[in-house]
């Protein structure tokens, strides 16, 4: 393990308004190195609003934002990011790309301009296909797999580039809860083995909180930041932001099967 | 029946065009089909005609004009026009697709305008909106061959970006492409590929050019790089038939080109039909 981890990304009072009312509203929030964060907030609270401001898609009207240490609108290296985003998965289904080429890419801000995968590159593809069991799928069409199989290929893509950030909004929306458990395990196991930072945004809390190790929660600012264990044992917290609903909608799954 | 299209300059530059025109539509075509911006070619090229006939006009009062070509005056209002669907893209965010009429009817009205104002249509005109075997002219060929080469070479070196950004805007620009002026590049492109394929295709069949070989390379492709190739051949094949049997049965190559990448696409498919039903078959046999 680390000796002292390093913030990876840096938000200080941060003020978002997309027209004359606030969504995000003085927030401040860090995510250190190494740690498995989950941003859990009710529809609309402006979670997917923070995650474009960190990305740097769109620019607070207040506030201070960095990444890696450097502002976001000065910060280049946009390879040591990943970033799957809510509507990820909804791109046209007849796209004729195949697996391979969607993950490919990921590589391509790497690569720059005058400059074509080679074989080295082939093989980080196949490599990042592989992290996500998909290897077997590399030839084929990106339309024709399934929602959570098409996920796993746009973790992929995010992977390929070796980042040190994964940025993931509501990436299991629209899946089966077994392949969503699937796929939190998934990066349990790359938050662990690699060592990679991850900010998951999620709606379903109760699984979520299973496998991340810390919890923030968001309605237009941050109203808690703590471990996984302080949030499932804070009653408040667990009924303000739907633990207990969706943990039971859970534990209902469980026994019906 | 080849040979005599050595033996007159006109054909053998009406050929020389059609491979090349047969090889650049379809191509970027594939990068507007994907997009499901099919449609801005047409309303691109009936903004060239607007261009065209706006130097008719001009040629009618001053006579240096008539030394020109229209097509030039054509490819500066395609352009510009493709500036404008970029910029309403943005406007209309969610309906980006009224781009399209609005840029086409204001192109119709002015040419209209334009044409009555020059005195209506000749024999001239008609070979724009229908294409011509004989109207390729050596300074035709020479801007349709630079016009290829650009297109080529920006196809090759964007090739990466482009496919990026035709599948997901968002993620292409958090990777670091620079968006807005690749898809400025791609709109003019577009707009110079129309400008030069109409003196064969025609102005009114030119979009389909860039269509529908595309439809038929979908129903084959198995890769995004293959629908290049697919697309290539079968424009390759429509433009070919065009010209040959349009010379020969004097016929306007623009129909005869678009009929035949036609039948490719109900050939194509009927080919998907055929398989997928003896697929069928197969699971039902077991
Ligand atoms: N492009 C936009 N223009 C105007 N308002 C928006 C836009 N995107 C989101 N909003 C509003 O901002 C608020 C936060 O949205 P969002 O960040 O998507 O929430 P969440 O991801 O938490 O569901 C919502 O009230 C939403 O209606
Ligand atoms: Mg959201």
């Amino acid at each position: 393990m680390m000796a002292k981890a390093s913030t990876i990304v840096e938000v200080n009072n941060l003020t978002y308004q997309y027209t004359d009312r606030p969504v995000l509203q003085n927030l401040n929030l860090n995510v250190e190195e190494g740690a498995f964060l989950g941003l859990v907030g009710p529809n609309g609270s402006g979670k997917s609003t923070l995650i474009k401001c960190i990305l740097g898609l769109i620019k607070p009207q207040a506030g201070k934002l960095s990444l890696f240490g450097s502002e976001v609108h000065r910060f280049d290296d946009w390879s040591k990011v990943g970033y799957v985003s809510q509507r990820a998965n909804r791109f046209n289904a007849g796209f004729p790309a195949t697996v391979f080429e969607v993950v490919s890419m990921g590589l391509f801000g790497q690569l720059g301009l005058f400059r074509f995968m080679k074989r080295n590159d082939r093989d980080k593809v196949m490599q990042a296909l592989k992290t996500v069991e998909m290897d077997a799928y590399a030839k084929q069409p990106i339309g024709k797999l399934s929602g959570g199989q098409q996920q796993r290929v746009l973790i992929a893509r995010a992977l390929v580039s070796n980042p040190t950030l994964l940025i993931l909004d509501e990436p299991t929306v629209g899946i089966d809860a077994t392949s969503a458990r699937r796929f939190y395990e998934l990066l349990r196991k790359l938050n662990q083995d690699q060592g990679l930072t991850l900010l998951l945004v999620s709606h379903d809390v109760g699984t979520m909180t299973k496998y991340v190790t810390n919890v923030a929660c968001l309605n237009k600012s941050i109203h808690f930041h703590g471990t996984a264990h302080e949030f499932e044992t804070n009653p408040n917290l667990s009924s303000l932001y739907g633990y207990d609903v969706q943990h039971i909608i859970h534990e209902h799954e469980e026994i019906a099967k | 029946m080849i040979d005599v299209f050595f033996q007159y300059d006109f054909l053998r530059n009406a050929l020389i065009a059609g491979v090349l025109i047969g090889l650049i539509a379809p191509m970027l075509g594939v990068f507007l089909v994907v997009k499901r911006m099919s449609l801005v070619a047409d309303a691109l090229s009936h903004i060239t005609l607007t261009g065209i006939a706006f130097h008719l006009l001009l040629a009618n009062f001053f006579a240096i004009f008539s030394l020109y070509d229209p097509i030039y005056m054509g490819m500066v209002f395609a352009v510009i026009g493709s500036l404008f669907i970029n910029q309403l893209r943005t406007v209309y965010g969610h309906f980006k697709e009224l781009a399209i009429p609005i840029i086409l009817s204001a192109g119709v009205g002015l040419a209209v305008i334009f044409i009555s104002l020059a005195d209506g249509f000749n024999t001239d005109l008609y070979s724009y909106l229908f294409g011509s075997v004989a109207a390729v002219g050596n300074n035709d060929l020479m801007t349709i061959i630079i016009i290829a080469a650009i297109v080529l070479v920006l196809l090759f070196v964007f090739y990466k970006e482009w496919f990026f950004l035709s599948f997901d805007e968002e993620q292409a620009a958090i990777s670091g492409l620079k968006g807005k002026w690749l898809e400025l590049l791609f709109s003019i492109l577009v707009a110079l590929v129309i400008a030069a394929s109409i003196r064969i295709v025609g102005i009114l069949l030119v979009s389909a050019l860039m269509t529908l070989p595309v439809a038929s390379a979908m129903q084959w492709a198995k890769s995004f790089k293959q629908m290049f190739v697919y697309a290539a051949i079968f424009g390759q094949i429509s433009v070919l038939s065009g010209i040959f049997l349009g010379f020969h049965l004097d016929l306007a190559p623009g129909g005869v080109i678009v009929v035949f990448a036609v039948i490719i696409l109900l050939l194509s498919l009927l080919k998907n039909k055929i398989v997928k039903v003896s697929m069928n078959r197969n699971v039902q046999n077991r």
